[in-house]
């Protein structure tokens, strides 16, 4: 697969790794990440619990000086980590994305009581945040009836599939 | 000459339908006052939020294209996407679409890649403008406030934008105008940790924990955010994560539209302070 970015284009001052939030829970920081691809590494990237940490929060790609939307690539070679059938080392968050996806897809509109019960279930700890939950629903934060449908939103998902 | 052409969507998303509608009621309430529109896309969906993204690029663009579609569609020229998340996922893809025309065609539904996405805090401080939020202040508020702009609401790579990157000031002009003081922090655009907050709590809570600590040390009195996600990762595991961080007093989180309808004199009714988990109570009898 051809990621859009270049990364050759990186000279490693680490900018994207110092401003990192959550650089210090990664195996390879940021700009180890683009240093590996541009040396064809391209297998032990994909296998990096760093694509799982990443926040997505956009601070190395607008910082770098070579503007490579690292971000982008992180989600890029993420995507190609799961079509590829490279095991997950955070499950927990893989779960969630395709948990969330599935939720969507009903309906066209999120159900954040199901999305979130479907999750916990998934992850079997039925009880996880259970506390935080009970008080969003007491106070009318989370509700038991779904959104209504977004007219002919799954007809359009179908035929968007078959195309 | 551009803005008297302009007509504006308002793009809600499924977090203010759900557990954060306490931002779009506060908000419309807002935008009542100021005499300005708010009319609902018709037919919206799901943007694909962080998961879409994450996991799969085409379902991303399908997603968020079919949003621009319909609202080219219904003769909008602006799309207001209140959530941070949300409006950062469809000014992507409109990013996109304007250096690739074929990106318009990935909701298969036909769109001419002409609709601007449009951030809540541009629109409130650029368009709206900052006399007509002080015109209508009925109770100045004497409080320190702790600004807090996040990841998406700023950091579009590759495109033009009105506020700074590093350390937008958009927020705080807007706080200014309602009596209240801001503090200069280090903390105003240091990531929340966003889903991490519900798949990994533990690294998202030593996130949480560094922002409300700087907030707290630089002496606001509360802190104000304009996303739904921000919203909930400050607020509702506040008491366990001051904790473990040390801060000793809590820190009350308010959207924007929420410190903005205090100073207006909104009700509850619209406010809906009580949605949150700290207590804003005590703050809004202040001033």
């Amino acid at each position: 697969m051809m990621l859009k970015e270049n990364p050759s284009l990186c000279y490693q001052c680490a900018k994207c790794s110092t401003g990192c939030p959550v650089s210090k829970e990664m195996d390879l920081m940021p700009h180890q990440i683009i240093h590996l691809l541009s040396l064809g590494q391209r297998d032990r990237v994909l296998r990096s619990r760093t694509l799982w940490m990443c926040a997505g929060c956009y601070a190395c790609a607008v910082r770098c000086p070579n503007d490579i939307d690292i971000t982008t690539v992180m989600d890029e070679l993420r995507s190609e980590a799961v079509e590829k059938g490279i095991p997950c080392p955070h499950p927990e968050v893989l779960e969630f994305h395709r948990n969330f996806l599935k939720d969507m897809s009903r309906r066209g509109k999120v159900h954040e009581l199901r999305m979130m019960g479907e999750y916990n279930m998934r992850m079997r700890r039925p009880f996880h945040d259970a506390a935080v939950g009970a008080k969003m629903f007491i106070k009318g934060r989370l509700h038991l009836l779904p959104p209504s449908a977004v007219g002919g939103f799954s007809r359009w998902m179908k035929k968007l599939w078959r195309s | 000459m551009a803005k008297l052409m302009s007509k504006v969507a308002v793009y809600p998303g499924c977090s203010l339908e759900g557990s954060s509608s306490a931002f779009q009621t506060s908000l419309k309430g807002v935008f009542d006052t100021l005499s300005a529109p708010w009319e609902t896309l018709q037919d919206w969906s799901c943007c694909g939020a962080s998961s879409a993204h994450a996991l799969d690029h085409k379902l991303h663009q399908a997603l968020t294209v079919r949003n621009l579609a319909l609202a080219g569609q219904q003769g909008y020229t602006d799309l207001l996407a209140p959530c941070a998340a949300c409006f950062h996922r469809l000014a992507s893809a409109q990013r996109d679409v304007e250096k690739d025309s074929e990106v318009a065609k990935a909701a298969d539904i036909p769109y001419d890649g002409q609709v601007r996405v449009r951030n809540i805090v541009d629109f409130i401080a650029n368009d709206i403008g900052m006399a007509a939020i002080a015109a209508r202040v009925k109770r100045r508020l004497n409080i320190k406030v702790a600004c807090y702009y996040g990841c998406l609401n700023t950091r579009l790579p590759r495109t033009a934008q009105s506020d700074d990157r590093e350390y937008p000031m958009a927020m705080d002009r807007i706080v200014k105008q309602l009596g209240a003081s801001t503090v200069d922090w280090s903390y105003k655009t240091e990531c929340c940790g966003a889903s991490l907050f519900a798949t990994s709590g533990g690294v998202s809570g030593k996130l949480v924990g560094k922002i409300l600590k700087d907030a707290a040390a630089c002496g606001a009195d509360c802190v104000v955010v304009a996303c739904p996600m921000c919203h909930n990762n400050l607020d509702t595991k506040q008491e366990e994560i001051r904790a473990q961080a040390g801060i000793d007093r809590p820190l009350p989180v308010l959207f924007l539209s929420q410190i903005m309808g205090l100073a207006f004199g909104l009700p509850e009714s619209v406010l809906k302070l009580n949605d949150s988990f700290t207590p804003v109570g005590a703050l809004a009898s202040h001033g």
